[in-house]
Order: C-alpha cells, then structure tokens, then sequence
C-alpha cells in the first residue's frame, strides 16, 4: 500500500495508485478531520485528488517536488 | 517497416476495398442483413488490425464506424444514403493515412483532428433522434465541440499566480509560444486505465497547471471516486503541434487557445482600500507621454520600494517595470496598466485594444496585441493554413485585377466570390459573409471587379492575412513576419515543411497497390506452362540433330542451335522470375516460435531464450510450409527433453536460462535450418537401451552400435525416451515423423548431440521443389531418371568382380563393401543386366539413408532438369516412381524413387 493511515494522518509514499483511492475515500468518511501528509508522494493518481479534493483534506506536508506541490497546491487551496 | 506493417496495409487496402463494394451493393439493396453483416466484420476486423499498431487516429474512425455498424446490424439505425456517405468518407480518410504511414512510417499527429471529427460524425448518426446528441456541427473542426467563445472569453489567467505569469511573459518574449489548454477527461477514463493527472503533469512545456471540478463536490459520503469530474487547465509553451502529438489519443478531450503575451498581464492582490494613488497615475502618465521610460521606470522602483508587495498596487509595479523593460516602446500598453491604478479593476486587454489600435502599429508586438476574432478563435490557423490562405487571396486579388471585356469573364468573378466565401467559412469568419455578398451583387450589377477589390482591401488587409496569430511561434527563426507573398513562394513554401492532404479523396489520386495478392493457383499454372516451355525448348536440339543428320543440312542445325541458346536463356530467366514469385522467408514459419517457446517453457518451469536468426532466408513456399509442422515437433521436442529445469542447470554449472537457436541459412540451392539447444543432450546408452527395450534393435546391434548411429535411433519410427507421456511429447511420435515430413520435400535430416552440451538438429531442403535435376539411365531397352541428390556415383565393375553372397551380389569399391542389386530384378522384368564388350556392368552408386547401393543397369546417360509431376490417378499408387517428366524428344521419362525401389 502507498498509503500508511495512522490515527489521524494518512501517509503518502513514491506514486498513490487508483486502487488506493477507495480505502482513502472511506478512511476521509470516516475520519473527516483526517490529515494528508505528501512529502514522500511522487505522484498520486487523478482518482485519489478527486478523493482528497472533494473532502477539502487539509495536508500536514506538500510533496518534496516543487512542481508536483504547485500542482497540488493549486488544486487543494483553491475554494470550492 | 516491419512486415507486419506491411501485410497490415496491403490488408487494409482490400478490406477498404472491400467496405467500399459492399457500401455499393447496400446501396442498391439497403435491406440485406448478410451484406451489412460482412461490412460490419470488413470495419470490425480492420480497427482490430489497425489496434496492433499506434495509429490512434486510424482506430478511432474505425471504432466509430464499427459501433454505427453494429448499431445498422441490430436494427438500431436504419441504413441511409448519408451513412453511406459518412462512412466512405471515413474510409478514404483511412486509405489516406495508409498512405501516409506507407510514405512516413507512422501518422502526422495533424490528421488528429480530422480524425476526431469523422469520428463524432459518425457516432452522431448512431444516437437515437429524440435523445440529447452529445454530437457536434459535421463542418466543424473537434477542437470546438463548446460554442466558439466569444473574444471576451479569455481563460481566467488573473488566478494564475504573478510569478508564473511573469515568467511566461518573459518566455513569450523569447518566442516561445504561449497556450492555455483545458483538459476534460471522460468521466469514465479511470476505468480504461487512464490517469489524467499524470497525462496533464507530463504535458510538454508546462508552466502552470490546475484542476478544477466540473461540478459542485456532492456530500463526502455521496463521492464516487471512481467518475472523473475534474477538469485540467495548464499554461504551457508547447507549440501547437507538440501539443497535438502529447493529446493524440484524445483531441476531443482538450481546447487549447494561444494566449497573447499581454493577456498575462493582469495586477493582482490587496487593493487596500480604494485607488488612492491619483498622484502617481498623473504624473506616470505624464512622463509616459514624453517617452522618458528611465524616469518612468525610476518612479515605478521608488513606489515600489515604499509599498507592501501584496498591494496590487505593489503588483502593478512590477508589471509596470517588466513592460517597460521588454517592451519598452508598447507606451500604449504601459499607458492600461498605470491606468489600472485608478480603478483596481482587471484588465480588459480586449477592450483595451479594441479602443487603441495605435498598439497595432508596435512591429515587434503587433502580433501580441493584435486581437482579431481569428486570433481568439480556438483553432488558430497553421504556418501552413496561413500561407496557403494568403496565396488564396493573392490569386483571387489578381484574377479580379484582370480587366473585363466580355460578358462571359464575369464567370470569374463568380468563382472569386465562391473561393472567397470559402475561405471565409475555412477561418471562421462566417460573419463577414455578408458583407462579401453585398459586394458580390454589386459586382456583379456593375459587370466590374472594382467593389470585390475594395472588399479585398478591406478584410483581407495585407495584415490581416499576415500569418499574425502564428507569429509567436516563429518570431525567434523569422524576425519580420512575410506578408502576402507571391503565389508561387507560398506554395513552394508550404510543400516544404510536409503539407498535409487535408480534404483529399478518393479519386483524387490514385496510388496502385505495390503488391499484388494472386491465387496460388495462377502461380502454379505459370510454373507449369513454364515447365512446357523447358521441355519445348529442350525438343531443339534434337531438330537441330535431326536437320544435320537426317537432311544434310549443317548450316540450317547450327542456327537452329543459336536460336536455342537465346531461347534457353530467356526461359531459364523467366523460370528463375517465377520461382522467385514463390518466394517466402522463413519468418513466416519462425514467427510463431517466440509466442509457442514462451508458452510452454513457462508451463514446464524451464527458463530458455530463443534466438532466431537469418529470418530473411528465402525459399519456396510449398518448403516453407511443409516446415511448420517438423520445427514445431522439434522445438516441443528441444524444450520438453532438452532443456533441464533451471536447478539442474544451475547445479551443472549452466546459466539457469538456456538458449535455444533457431537459424536459417542458404548454402548454394538449399536451405539449411539448424535447431540447437544447450540442453542436457541426448544420451546413446539409454536410446540404445530404450531401442533394445522397444524391441527396434536386436541384442547384436545393440553392441555394434557407435554413439552417433545409437542417436539417430531417435529417428526410428515407434521411439520415445520420455518415461511419462506428456501433453508435449512422448507418444513415440515425433522425430520418425518428422523425418518423413521433411524427406517429403526431398529433404535431409541429421542429429548431432553431446551428452550434456546439447543438442544439434540440421535440416537441408531444397530451394523449391520445382526443377530436379535427375540423371537418365538406360535398362531393359526404356529409360529412366533417378534423382541426382541420390546418385554418389558412376562406374564400371568387371563381372568377375561381382562377389556372390548367399543369394545376394556385391562388390567392392575402393576398400568398402557394396550389395548391389539389378535394376531389372526390381522393377520385374526377367532380362539380365546387359554388360559392355569389356564385360564390365554399369554400376550406378546409390545413397539409401546412411548406406550406399550399387544399381546394376544397362547404361548411364545425361543428366538434365526436369519439371517433376507426382503420379496421379491410378499411377498415384506406384510407389517405385516418384513421378514422370516429359522429355525434349516427346518421350516421358519415369523418375525412380530409389527408396520405396529397395
């Protein structure tokens, strides 16, 4: 699994597949408050940041790439 | 290109062919479900074809047809006219991209578009009438499925962050191209296993990127993560045809519109409470005015330095600064932006230079600036479409310009009128129609070119047709843009960086196949006429003979005998051409190795490589077929014994993967074909001993028996060493029935194998079956041929040296018992072999497997080649004869086949 989910922080490592955006959707109904912690992801499937966009999932670290971040960036900060 | 491109296109050619027909046929009975069954499996197995290769553009013109297809096939869709018409549109366009991929290799990513759109018109005619039409205008190019925006419709570039639009400002300046692109994947695109992050992230010259949903977020536990509702926006520099190439295999999915430079620029952040900076804007203006952009650029510093940089007044400075540092001498430009301090409003470029058209004057911006509706419209016109355009209306301009004397010359007004009305639909400019109508009834009213020309000056202003929107693109190659040049330099222009057919028909040009596909039975009938030519030819010699002989007539023989030679030469030549037709590389027989290999030393937990090699070796088809079958008994074979299980390798200090070659080689006329394996090799203790067991050999044989002879015991029919029979191999037949496969076709087999190192299969055919070359003997009064391949030797042994051994003859030759046996004793007939006044009997040396025998005949004649024919009929069933051949003099000779003789 690319996503380790601990108590309130889903970890994200190397690239986040498709598969993984259904566990990471329940996790997020689960635990609203849930945080996102990117900065070991290189890359994560359109699936999973429909997933953590839909649930405006506040991230505790933005991936080490700087375009990869602005990318998320402007994707996760942007109101909905 | 590979062959299998190549039998790819010259398939595509006769299935194209084919749809055409029967799009003929239905046209004249539209109501034949077998007829639109066939044309459905035509367009069906051509899109499966064309999906082994990446020809994205060809496969989704034919996916669509297939589904409109289906759709007639079921009853969905009636068939119509208009079907017809769409679909035999679709298929040229698909003839068209053969025939590019036939000149280039591969599809120019500027057919997808054209592509897109034959698509969606084909799709459009399979939704039910009632229903929603997801479909699109037919005359539209894909790119603008969504209304044609307006020119206000500027992509929200303001939410872009200044950073990165002062980047790209100064990348647009460098020439690069600037577009923003709007990517909206399917909604079911993650199930065909896309990722549209990671196709936008990896777009060429990304500068910026954002995703947005296409709809409001529903409530958490309503999301479906698996329906993409997200949209992609990016700024890149990518040029219009990288861009094309990276969303080939979606052009319907993606909107680009180049972006001018200025549109970029855009103040943003806190506007602090109101426009209070009415001092600076007058005096900025001022300085503005007298073109002093040192105390301009001063001022702007000084403001800048005492304000906080999240104003938008601080951002307004620095875009300020930029422009006066880039474009130093666009006044008008910089004018907007101090203007923007007053009333903390986005700038509307648009308007802005709607109102100031003096910004068209600036040379080095002019293409920036300049913001005609052509420019915002989201296809912008090719180097290409442009120049062509402004040849168009070169052309026109002086067709207008000739002077009018008859009645009859107005007809080429009116085709000025239609071309140009053509050209205004081609760019989009539908709504300057009108206007060219207006001036067309006039023209034509006056019987005078002169309000078309005024018409001309108008709307195709020098300028206007100047390539303006491309001009980023090239400005770094061209500094001044060409305007309107003359027609020939634009063609010659435009045929030199690859044109593109667009809107090229069927009966446009007409490009032959460059292969034929002929029956093999024409083949065979030109090989046997071939073949009657041979032997009619061979009959001069004997005329030539007789002329001298019987008539006395010597001059008459030795023309008869030129006349032969050069007859002779032209029908070896022509026999060689028709041999060469029959032609085939073993590729088509190795082919289907790496496939069967893979299988079945995966199933039997074996690693082995396969290499093949000389895949090029040509030979005639009837061998290559007949080889199908052998190699594949010995590769099982090679895989099943041969190989050990990757353990045993590695304990026998071999590499754990083994290699099995397969190699094709020519040596003089025959192919030679070797199957070598680094496999545990074959054994001759346990063959001699499974042969003992099996009952093959007797105990005597057993001892005698050298190693190589115990190999090729393998060959005996009945042979299996395998101990448990497997799905592979060990039914006891397989290498006896090789052997016969391959002696079939005259050719050899031979086993060499070490115990341990591997084992080694050669195989030596023939070229082609068609010429043998046998020797003619003499016997009982009536000829025959034995086959030359057999023959070792010819020669002469004294009766008195003919041995009798019990009840059977032989002799000895240099040191090496020879049986020997009478020609006529085998054959049936009583007479004795008849000996020469030496008494010496003709001893013809026979090779029978791995021993020789010597034939006792009357007398040894030429050798010729000859057209063998199989026995048929009744015949068919003489085994001692492996066929006839008809001799120069009329006579038919019967060729012998020495082993069934025996």
């Amino acid at each position: 699994m690319a996503i380790e989910f601990r108590k309130n922080l889903a970890l994200f490592r190397d690239v986040v597949s498709v598969e993984e955006a259904e566990p990471l959707l329940e996790w997020l109904q689960k635990k609203p408050a849930g945080r996102v912690d990117l900065a070991d992801c290189t890359h994560l499937h359109a699936a999973n940041l429909q997933v953590l966009m839909a649930a405006c999932a506040s991230v505790k670290a933005w991936p080490k790439d700087p375009f990869f971040a602005d990318w998320l960036r402007a994707a996760l900060l942007r109101p909905h | 290109m590979t062959p299998l491109l190549e039998q790819f296109l010259s398939e595509a050619r006769d299935f194209l062919q084919g749809i055409g027909e029967k799009l003929m046929q239905l046209e004249k009975a539209p109501a034949d479900a077998e007829l639109m069954t066939e044309l459905f499996r035509f367009v069906h197995t051509l899109k499966g074809n064309s999906g082994l290769f990446d020809f994205p553009e060809m496969t989704r013109v034919l996916h669509a047809g297939e589904d409109l297809m289906d759709a007639v096939r079921q009853g969905r869709v009636a068939y119509s006219q208009e079907l017809a018409d769409r679909l035999l549109d679709a298929m040229d366009f698909i003839g068209m991209l053969c025939d590019e991929i036939e000149l280039n290799g591969a599809i120019g990513s500027a057919y997808a578009a054209e592509s897109a759109r034959l698509g969606a018109s084909l799709r459009q005619l399979i939704s039910v009438p009632g229903t929603a039409v997801e479909g699109v205008p037919l005359a539209v190019p894909s790119s603008t499925e969504q209304p044609i925006p307006t020119p206000a419709a500027l992509p929200p570039l303001e939410t872009l962050p200044e950073v990165v639009r002062m980047a790209a400002f100064r990348l647009a300046h460098e020439g690069e191209p600037l577009h923003w692109l709007t990517y909206t994947p399917e909604e079911g695109c993650f199930f065909s296993g896309d990722d549209p992050f990671f196709q936008a992230r990896q777009t060429p010259g990304v500068l910026w990127g954002g995703v947005v949903a296409r709809e409001a977020w529903p409530k958490l536990l309503e999301v479906d993560a698996y329906r993409c509702i997200l949209d992609f926006h990016l700024l890149t520099t990518a040029s219009r045809a990288d861009l094309d190439e990276y969303y080939r295999y979606m052009p319907e999915q993606i909107r680009r519109v180049a972006i001018p430079a200025l549109a970029l620029v855009q103040p943003q952040g806190d506007p602090n409470g109101g426009p209070v900076y009415e001092d600076f804007v007058v005096e900025a203006l001022d300085t503005l005015g007298r073109g002093d952009n040192g105390s301009l650029a001063h001022a702007a510093r000084t403001m800048l330095e005492l304000s906080n940089p999240d104003l938008w007044l601080a951002s307004a400075l620095r875009w300020l600064l930029l422009l006066l540092e880039l474009e130093p001498d666009n006044h008008a430009a910089q004018g907007v932006v101090i203007e923007s301090l007053r009333n903390l409003e986005t700038i509307d470029w648009l308007a802005v230079t709607a109102m100031a058209p003096s910004v068209e004057d600036e040379p080095c911006t002019a293409a920036e600036t300049r913001m005609s509706p052509v420019e915002m419209s989201p296809e912008e016109m090719s180097p290409e479409e442009q120049a062509s355009l402004a040849a168009l209306v070169a052309t026109q301009r002086a067709i207008l310009g000739l002077p009018i004397e008859a009645a009859w010359q107005m007809g080429r007004v009116r085709a000025v009128i239609s071309t140009l009305s053509g050209c205004l639909r081609a760019c989009q400019r539908e709504d300057e129609i009108a206007g060219l109508e207006a001036a067309s009834a006039a023209a034509l009213d006056d019987a005078s070119a002169a309000p078309l020309l005024d018409w001309l000056d108008r709307h195709f202003s020098t300028e206007s047709v100047a390539p303006a929107p491309a001009a980023p693109e090239h400005k770094a190659t061209e500094a001044a843009p060409v305007v309107v040049l003359p027609a020939e330099d634009t063609k010659s222009a435009g045929e030199g960086e690859g044109d593109v057919k667009f809107g090229r028909r069927a009966e446009d040009a007409f490009s032959g196949p460059k292969s034929l596909k002929v029956e093999q039975a024409k083949i065979d009938l030109l090989m046997n006429l071939i073949g009657e030519i041979v032997v009619a030819k061979n009959a001069l010699p004997y005329l030539a003979g007789r002329a001298e002989t019987v008539f006395g007539v010597r001059e008459l023989s030795r023309e008869i005998k030129a006349q032969y030679a050069v007859i002779n030469r032209i029908a070896e030549e022509m026999q060689d051409a028709i041999m060469q037709v029959r032609m085939m590389p073993v590729s088509f027989v190795f082919q289907r190795f790496p496939r069967l290999v893979r299988d079945i030393s995966r199933k039997l937990g074996k690693e082995v490589k396969l290499v093949l090699e000389g895949e090029e070796t040509e030979a005639d088809k009837n061998i290559i077929e007949s080889l199908g079958d052998p190699l594949v008994h010995i590769v099982r074979n090679s895989l099943d014994h041969g190989f050990e299980l990757p353990e045993v390798r590695r304990a026998a200090g071999k590499p754990s993967e083994g290699t099995l070659t397969i190699r094709a080689t020519q040596e003089s006329d025959r192919v030679v074909i070797e199957i070598q394996d680094d496999g545990k090799g074959i054994d001759p203790e346990v063959v001699k001993r499974k042969a003992y067991e099996k009952g093959l050999i007797d105990e005597t044989t057993l001892e005698r028996l050298s190693d190589q002879e115990a190999v090729n015991l393998v060959f005996a029919a009945g042979f299996s060493t395998a101990e448990v029979i497997s799905d592979l191999s060990g039914r006891g037949v397989g290498m006896d029935v090789v052997r016969t496969a391959i002696e079939k076709v005259n050719g050899a087999i031979a086993l060499d194998s070490e115990k341990g190192r591997g084992t080694r299969i050669r195989l030596s055919l023939p070229l082609s079956m068609a010429v043998t070359n046998v020797m003619i003997i003499e016997s009982d009064g009536q000829i025959f041929g034995l086959p030359m391949d057999n023959v070792v030797e010819t020669v002469r042994v004294a009766r008195t040296d003919i041995r009798t051994i019990k009840r059977s003859m032989a002799t000895v030759l240099r040191g090496r018992i020879v049986p020997l046996k009478s020609l006529n004793k085998l054959l049936g007939l009583a007479t004795p072999p008849i000996a020469n006044d030496q008494d010496e009997l003709a001893v013809l040396v026979v090779r029978l497997g791995e021993e020789s025998v010597g034939l006792l005949v009357d007398d040894f004649r030429e050798t010729v080649d000859i057209i063998l024919k199989p026995m048929t009929g009744v015949l068919a069933g003489l085994g001692c004869y492996s066929g006839s051949a008809l001799m120069g003099d009329g006579s038919v000779l019967m060729v012998l086949n020495v082993k069934e003789l025996m």
